[in-house]
């Protein structure tokens, strides 16, 4: 088993095999809405920018099960929205990410890679957790996705090298993805 | 005619639509992601893929909710 067993519809409805990345680096993150303030899209497009030339791919996975945004980025309030995302990197149809009726890509996922713990020295740790005691408490068990923005990085034969979670920043998974690229 | 480019899953794009309806302005909606067309006519405008943009002559336009916009770029009274 592993991740090119999968299959997935992108957001124009076409299935997708992921055995069609075989050979590429990839990150593969469930999102948030494409409404708002959302700083860790435009940092994943700056990654995607850098690395794809030497293989990196970037899946992005929308899901509105943590109430459509990036943990403590609703300070500003915008109200516009932006056409895929704002990103080039693929973006597949929205759907669950954890619970039953979860994608079974990010089952496998959650199973290969435990949750560890948030980040604490991350400015958004503590305001995630109290997000997550307040509304959903029951998200802080166990080893599914906490929120928007966990991401897990995949080296070129399919492995699940690591999971990151929202408090860390795509720019921060760098040196990790240079040495697998 | 007012023109409101748009998304499908656009909360702000439907606040727009609902704005001007509720004002008897009538508009055309250009969805940018369906349209090519009308991708690049909005791109060409307001210089970015963010919607709602609103235009009634193609060149003013007003991106976003912005009612106090709305209302001094299509001459609505309050």
């Amino acid at each position: 088993m592993s991740v090119y067993d999968f299959t997935a519809k992108t957001n124009k409805g076409e299935e997708k095999s992921l055995a069609e990345y075989k050979g590429k680096v990839l990150i593969i993150v469930n999102t948030a809405s494409k409404c708002g303030f959302t700083p860790q899209y435009k940092e994943l497009q700056e990654l995607y920018d850098k690395y794809k030339d030497k293989g990196l791919e970037i899946l992005g996975f929308p899901c509105n099960q943590f109430g459509e945004q990036e943990p403590g980025s609703n300070d500003e309030v915008q109200t516009f929205c932006r056409r895929n995302y704002g990103v080039s990197f693929q973006i597949f149809e929205k759907g669950d990410v954890r619970g039953e009726t979860a994608h079974p890509l990010f089952k496998y996922l959650t199973q290969e890679k435990k949750f560890e713990g948030f980040d604490e020295g991350h400015p958004i740790a503590a305001k995630l957790t109290e997000a997550l005691k307040a509304h959903f408490p029951e998200y802080l068990e166990g080893d599914g996705i906490k929120w928007n923005f966990t991401k897990f990085l995949i080296d070129r034969e399919g492995n699940v090298v690591k999971r990151f979670e929202p408090t860390t920043t795509p720019a921060d998974m760098a040196t990790d993805i240079e040495k697998l690229l | 005619m007012v023109k409101v480019y748009s998304i499908t899953t656009c909360p702000w794009c439907d606040k727009v639509k609902k704005y001007l309806k509720s004002k008897g302005v009538e508009y055309e909606e250009r969805n940018i992601e369906t349209n090519d067309e009308f991708l690049a006519e909005c791109k060409e405008l307001s210089g970015d893929e963010m919607v709602p943009v609103i235009t009634a002559d193609g060149k003013n336009f007003v991106l976003g909710f912005d009612k106090a916009k709305l209302d001094e770029m299509l001459g609505l009274s309050a």
